[in-house]
């Protein structure tokens, strides 16, 4: 009776294991969406990073991990033009990772630029006080410099050219 | 010895200088200087990174390499599609003038994020198969670019004047607008004359 149970276990393993392969294969429709969502979330990431940049950010960083985003879309597309399906979902799933990251740095990037940006009134004040206290301070040196000029002057003795 | 008059003008022109100099920072917040030309650079350099040695007589079975390569400067940050396509002579090329691009079908893409002032350059390798002589014709079956075989089934006649079968492996540049959500023709394209051999 033992042996019975033991060729059962055998082929309920032998069908689990033929079974998966089955269960996960995924066809050219699905994996064509999933590249589709992919190369939507890398234009999104890219729309992202302009808006940060619209506001001053400094978008060079993003720009080189958006590359390696485009090599994983394309690694993707030739995939999935080959017929290579899975690894068409795997490529485009590590692209619309990396680009949901850049759109989210970006989006944080410009809320930072953005409430620096609020501060401009700081640079204009210092630059109003530091105006105001230039023109007093060279107000002081020249009537400084004026009295003494003045007693310079006064100091001269006439000379009388023979 | 400069008289009073003299030194007046030379403090009044000191203040006006250092009152100038402490209102640059404010200045820059809202007056923006235009910037210079905008446009974009696409060209193809041979293999050792150099404009010479580029691929021109080719055969069957063999890898052909060349650098593409990518400048932005449109004042802003850009998203390239690099458009790699093969023709004969007698297909359309794209049209600058009017900013057409050729019909012709896609064989590779690779895309592009650019900043401002940055540059992108990236390897081309390609190789042909089932490449085929004929009388006065020849044909190619297939096309591998990088990793990425195509179907291409060109066929060229013999070329009298210049003595070969010319096939001509060409690049675009397309553009993406973040606006429109789509990319166009962005009026840039490089292109390499190749000869069809039989033998390589």
């Amino acid at each position: 009776m033992r042996w019975l149970v033991n060729v059962f276990a055998v082929l309920a393993v032998v069908c689990l294991v033929f079974s998966v392969p089955l269960g996960l294969a995924i066809g050219a429709e699905e994996a064509s969406a999933v590249v589709a969502d992919a190369d939507t979330a890398l234009r999104g990431a890219f729309t992202a990073a302009l808006n940060a940049e619209s506001v001053g950010v400094n978008v060079s960083g993003l720009m080189g991990r958006m590359n390696d985003a485009g090599v994983a879309l394309t690694g993707a597309r030739v995939a999935l033009a080959a017929g290579n399906y899975s690894d068409a979902v795997s490529r485009a799933g590590e692209c619309k990772g990396l680009a949901d990251g850049v759109a989210a740095d970006a989006g944080v990037l410009k809320n930072d630029a953005a409430a620096q940006a609020s501060l401009w009134w700081v640079t204009v004040l210092l630059s109003v006080t530091g105006s105001v206290v230039f023109v007093v301070v060279l107000f002081l040196v020249w009537r400084r410099f004026k009295r003494y000029y003045a007693d310079r002057l006064l100091g001269c003795r006439p000379e009388v050219a023979a | 010895m400069l008289s009073l008059g003299d030194c007046r003008y030379a403090f009044i022109v000191v203040g006006l200088i250092g009152v100038l100099v402490f209102n640059v920072p404010s200045l820059m917040l809202f007056v923006h200087l235009p910037g210079g030309e905008r446009f974009s650079e696409l060209y193809v350099l041979g293999p050792g990174h150099m404009a010479e040695g580029y691929p021109f007589n080719v055969g069957a079975g063999v890898d052909y390499s060349v650098f593409l390569g990518v400048v932005n400067h449109l004042g802003e940050s850009a998203c390239y599609e690099v458009v790699v396509k093969m023709r004969n002579a007698t297909e359309p090329l794209p049209n600058a003038t009017s900013g057409v691009q050729s019909p012709l079908p896609m064989l590779y893409g690779y895309e592009v994020f650019l900043a401002e002032g940055q540059t992108w350059e990236e390897a081309l390798v390609f190789r042909f198969d089932d490449v085929a002589f004929g009388a006065n014709v020849s044909s190619v079956g297939r096309i591998r670019v990088n990793d990425a075989w195509m179907n291409v089934n060109e066929t060229a006649v013999w070329d009298n004047v210049n003595n070969g079968y010319y096939y001509q492996v060409f690049v675009e540049l397309r553009l993406y607008n973040a606006t429109g959500s789509s990319f166009g023709f962005h009026n840039r394209f490089v292109g390499l004359w190749l000869n069809m051999t039989s033998s390589m």
